[in-house]
């Protein structure tokens, strides 16, 4: 079963009176338990896509379907499927400093409408499962890249969000912290049978990968 | 239990939520200090009006406050008397006499002058000595608080007064006026016979008292009818006109008002600027909550949470300050009072205030972008 469905996307900025053309009618679809790796050199548009694959970002025409469902295009009800359906991981990490790897989790499933003891259990999971769970109580500060991303991961998988996104998650780290994190992140995901979808320069994630996407200049290719 | 953010966000820099906490609990001290002298002065204006047993207060015509009192015939507390309704009527001196201390220095002082204090229950904090006495001769009563203005003085002290001397057969407390004169107590043909250039067969006030169940507008009309070169004000009214006359003439009512108003001001700006900063410092923080789903609600509700927070911290402190000033402020004769519906209303002056200064920052909130978490 398609987790996502894109049809037909293209997106358009305004930069003041000029239209900056940056995607060109993508299609593509991926299903649950599937991992795809999205490559393509800088500024074909791949932090753009994922932005609107994660209805962060309206599409100037086409549409988005995620578990067969279209996306409306207003704020709220973007905000709605995010937090239903979608777990996200960037390349900044963006964990909230001053709460603990415990709590990075735990906020975000709090967001997604899961609340007291069992988004706690929830969180000591999915630490446990990135190998953290001896780290629970530390602040990001306390954590090095590596592990700061795997908490990261950790609240990407938490809630069971079918269709996880991440933005070159392994940009900010060294190569082999960086595999390591890969590996984690691909057997969560295959083996709760989220459909991952990965941004990226870096060809080792075509390794852990079902499929490669390439994308330049706002098209995919074959 | 759910993660509370906007506590760790807030406690996070200790620092600077010290500072907002210090910020608000300074405006709350401005306002409360300021609040509680207004109000202490205001209290010494009518102390004696609100002390002395009496329902109704009779004063010559344009009597602008107690302290400022005027003559009139005495003998008109006979018509008082006869009024239906009326239990007891007496005449009241006050009246400025000068004295003369052990060191030759001259002061003021603040007479009270009946023939029957014990009747309306005055003064009423007696420390020592017996107002009975004080008919026996040439004696009176001075209030504890004059030792700041005369120096010690102690019971079997005499002192001059108009050229007369008087022996202390006794101590009050708390009987202060607003313009901080002491206050003393003597017999009525006693202070009559000291002033008698003013006062020989005249009195100042008359004060009465209604019998229990009897009609107070209908006394208050009969006695306006009976003695139509007077002013008759029911005791609230007198001290009512009595504290106006303070607030209008001196101009402490705009004073506090003022200070209020920078108290109030001072807040504002240090919490709207701390949560204002520490709004733009949390962008990508809010635009991640954003873009895991939390929606600009979420966002407010943090911002109003530590507002509370601040709120409640700051004017904890600054009550606490305000009290703690309390016994300094005694020290250099100053009351202060702070009631407790206006710590209540300063609290919630303090709260929504905070709030308000909160939701400054929300419309930047509402712009947060969530695509900026993909930002590097
Ligand atoms: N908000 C925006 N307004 C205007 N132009 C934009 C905006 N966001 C992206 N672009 C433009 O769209 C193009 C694609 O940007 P995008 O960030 O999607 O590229 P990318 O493939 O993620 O690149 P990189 O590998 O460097 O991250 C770029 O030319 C960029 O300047
Ligand atoms: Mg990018």
């Amino acid at each position: 079963m398609a987790v996502l469905e894109a049809h037909a996307i293209t997106k358009t900025f305004q930069e003041g009176r000029q239209a900056v053309p940056v995607l060109h009618g993508i299609d593509l679809s991926i299903s649950a338990g599937e991992v795809v790796t999205l490559e393509g050199p800088s500024g074909s548009g791949k932090t753009t896509l994922l932005s609107i694959l994660g209805c962060i970002l309206t599409p100037t025409s086409g549409r988005v379907m995620i578990e067969d469902v279209a996306v409306g295009d207003n704020a709220r009800a973007m905000a709605g499927v995010r937090k239903k359906s979608i777990g996200f991981v960037f390349q900044q990490f963006n964990l909230f400093p001053s709460l603990t790897a415990r709590e990075n989790v735990e906020y975000s499933l709090n967001i997604k409408g899961l609340k007291g003891n069992d988004a706690r259990l929830e969180a000591e999971r999915v630490l446990d499962d990135v190998g953290l769970g001896d780290r629970k109580n530390f602040l990001p500060r306390d954590l090095s890249g590596g592990q700061k991303q795997r908490v990261a991961v950790a609240r990407a998988l938490a809630g069971r969000s079918p269709l996880i996104l991440a933005d070159e998650p392994t940009a900010n780290l060294d190569s082999h912290t960086g595999a390591q994190v890969l590996e984690i992140f691909r057997n969560l995901a295959k083996k709760e049978n989220r459909a991952l979808l990965i941004v990226t320069h870096d060809t080792k994630v075509r390794e852990i990968s079902d499929r490669v996407l390439r994308i330049r200049d706002g098209v995919l290719m074959d | 239990m759910a993660v509370d953010l906007a506590r760790k966000i807030l406690f996070h820099d200790k620092l600077r939520f010290v500072i907002t906490v210090s910020g608000v609990a300074f405006a709350v001290t401005l306002v409360l200090v300021q609040l509680g002298l207004f109000v202490g002065l205001l209290d010494s204006a009518t102390i004696t009006i609100r002390k002395l047993d009496a329902d109704i207060w009779i004063t010559s015509k344009n009597t602008p406050n107690v302290d400022f009192a005027n003559d009139f015939p005495e003998s008109m507390v006979n018509r008082v008397r006869s009024v239906p309704g009326v239990g007891r009527a007496d005449n009241l001196l006050v009246t400025f006499m000068q004295i003369t201390l052990p060191s030759g220095a001259r002061e003021g002082l603040m007479v009270y002058a009946m023939d029957d204090f014990a009747r309306w229950k005055f003064p009423w904090n007696i420390l020592s000595g017996d107002v009975a006495d004080l008919r026996r001769g040439k004696y009176f009563l001075l209030d504890e608080s004059a030792a700041g203005r005369f120096g010690k003085f102690g019971i079997g002290d005499y002192r001059e007064i108009l050229g007369q001397r008087l022996k202390i057969i006794g101590l009050t407390r708390e009987a202060r006026s607003f313009t901080t004169t002491p206050i003393a107590f003597m017999d009525y043909q006693l202070a009559q016979s000291l002033a008698y250039q003013m006062f020989s067969g005249r009195t100042a006030y008359i004060v009465a008292k209604l019998e229990p169940g009897a009609d107070m507008q209908a006394a208050l009309a009969e006695i306006r009818r009976r003695l139509p070169f007077n002013d008759v004000y029911t005791r609230d009214e007198w001290a009512a006109a009595s504290r106006n006359y303070w607030v209008d003439s001196t101009g402490i009512g705009l004073n506090m008002y003022m200070t209020v108003f920078l108290g109030c001001l001072v807040g504002v700006v240090v919490v709207a600027q701390t949560l204002y900063t520490m709004t733009m410092e949390h962008i990508r923080e809010f635009g991640t909550v954003k873009a895991i789903g939390g929606t600009n609600l979420d966002i407010y509700m943090i911002l109003a949470k530590q507002a509370v927070i601040s709120a409640v911290c700051g004017f904890s402190l600054g009550a606490a300050q305000s009290y703690a000033m309390k016994p300094l402020m005694e020290k250099v004769d100053l009351k202060l009072i702070m009631p407790p519906e206006a710590m209540a209303w300063c609290f919630a002056g303090t709260l929504v205030l905070c709030l308000a200064s909160a939701m400054i920052s929300f419309h930047k909130v509402a712009k947060i972008d969530p695509a900026l978490v993909f930002r590097t």
